[in-house]
């Protein structure tokens, strides 16, 4: 993909409006295209502007009295009879719980942050596992797989085998997620693959925790300032017992 | 079939939406009277086609009836007032140089970014304020607007593009 054409591109992208084939073209080359990140980033953070800022206008309250009063006469009209009382209540009562209901899901689609990541964590593990980019780096040796990653991002991860506890090694890739070029190290327990995402967050620690996506199990935590999801289709306690390996 | 100007129905589907109705209107009117007007005129035709309404997102339908009445009136209003000259602040960043990322964290340049949207043509302006605001898909705002996604997406990314050129100049302190 040239970066024209992906510039061109970059809003649907933020807007998740792309098909999942162009969707991961697209993240493919921002993983490794030295300036279209960046273009990416100040379209986000314009999208972000606009979302932060009071920029709505909420209609004023004397419109909708207006409003009603002229849907009332007409509806006298037509049936030569008025709404009582009881019936305005209830329309009242509809539209406050419609007004609520829409307020509820505002919040709702705002506040999670953790679910979004971890929805684009599992996709990236399905998009890696169907595609042919799972691997930039072939290698189960983690002295070569972590200098691999100099120069690629503007962080050093973690990276270590775990061979010997049944979790092999077997690469690693630099992926894109969470507005972000993020490391992605590729472990394998019985021919299950486990993908883990690493990048730096400003919390020092956070607990693991678990959830299923998809079917997909996913388990989280951060440790000396850099976040780590971990998501395969491999059974909980195993996914865990890795994670706990890892932190180790 | 649903029966004509059933306001039970009518009540339930359509006037939730009127926030959205009237935050479209005045994104593309500019003028709280105008707004107020073209969406009370909206709700009257909405109430009365209502039976063509196939059922889905009221809002959608809802918000195509106000955009057309919007053109309409805009497209009456041939007298098109020039926009009031921008007074908002002028934040320049602290080496001076251009900076946008730091201007839109600035309190100040929310005038500007409330400008530079009003600046933008109307048919940049509605889809800016449907996805950013109203967070309709493309599909959605293809509707709305009666145009095709392809249309759309161009439309974003061309408005996308003029306002982050319009907010970066006010945060450099160049008049537009």
């Amino acid at each position: 993909m040239t970066c024209d054409s992906v510039r061109d591109m970059l809003g649907a992208y933020m807007d998740g409006e792309l098909d999942a084939n162009a969707e991961f073209q697209l993240r493919t080359h921002l993983a490794e295209c030295p300036d279209c990140p960046e273009a990416y980033r100040r379209l986000r953070f314009l999208k972000d502007g606009i979302r932060e800022t009071n920029l709505y206008y909420a209609a004023p309250k004397e419109l909708e009295a207006s409003i009603r009063t002229s849907l009332g006469t007409a509806k006298k009209n037509e049936h030569a009879a008025g709404i009582g009382f009881r019936q305005w209540m209830a329309i009242a009562a509809s539209v406050l719980v419609a007004l609520s209901i829409g307020m509820g899901l505002y919040v709702f689609r705002r506040g999670t942050t953790s679910e979004l990541v971890a929805q684009q964590v599992v996709s990236s593990h399905v998009r890696a596992m169907i595609g042919t980019h799972l691997i930039d780096v072939p290698s189960s040796d983690q002295h070569t797989v972590k200098p691999w990653f100099n120069g690629k991002l503007d962080y050093s991860p973690p990276v270590r085998d775990l061979k010997n506890e049944g979790f092999a090694l077997v690469g690693g890739r630099v992926d894109y997620l969470n507005d972000r070029r993020v490391a992605a190290l590729v472990y394998e327990r019985r021919k299950h693959v486990i993908n883990v995402f690493v990048w730096p967050t400003t919390r020092k620690a956070q607990a693991t925790k678990l959830e299923t996506l998809n079917g997909y199990n996913v388990v989280r935590w951060a440790d000396a300032g850099m976040a780590f999801w971990v998501t395969s289709d491999l059974n909980a306690k195993e996914l865990q017992q890795f994670a706990a390996l890892l932190r180790r | 079939m649903r029966e004509t100007g059933n306001l039970a129905d009518f009540e339930d589907v359509i006037l939730p939406h009127l926030n959205a109705a009237y935050n479209l209107a005045r994104w593309l009117l500019r003028r709280d009277e105008d707004a107020q007007d073209v969406v009370h005129d909206s709700f009257l035709r909405a109430h009365r086609y209502f039976a063509s309404f196939e059922g889905g997102d009221g809002r959608a339908w809802l918000l195509g009836i106000v955009r057309n009445t919007c053109m309409t009136f805009l497209r009456k209003k041939r007298s098109f007032e020039p926009l009031p000259e921008f007074s908002g602040q002028r934040e320049k960043s602290e080496n001076g140089s251009p900076d946008p990322e730091r201007a839109l964290l600035l309190k100040e340049n929310i005038a500007s970014l409330r400008h530079c949207i009003e600046a933008l043509p109307p048919e940049y302006r509605e889809v800016i304020i449907m996805r950013e605001l109203e967070e309709l898909s493309y599909k959605e705002i293809g509707s709305v607007a009666g145009v095709a996604l392809g249309t759309v997406m161009s439309r974003l990314n061309r408005a996308r593009k003029r306002l982050e050129e319009c907010v970066a100049n006010a945060s450099k302190g160049v008049a537009q």
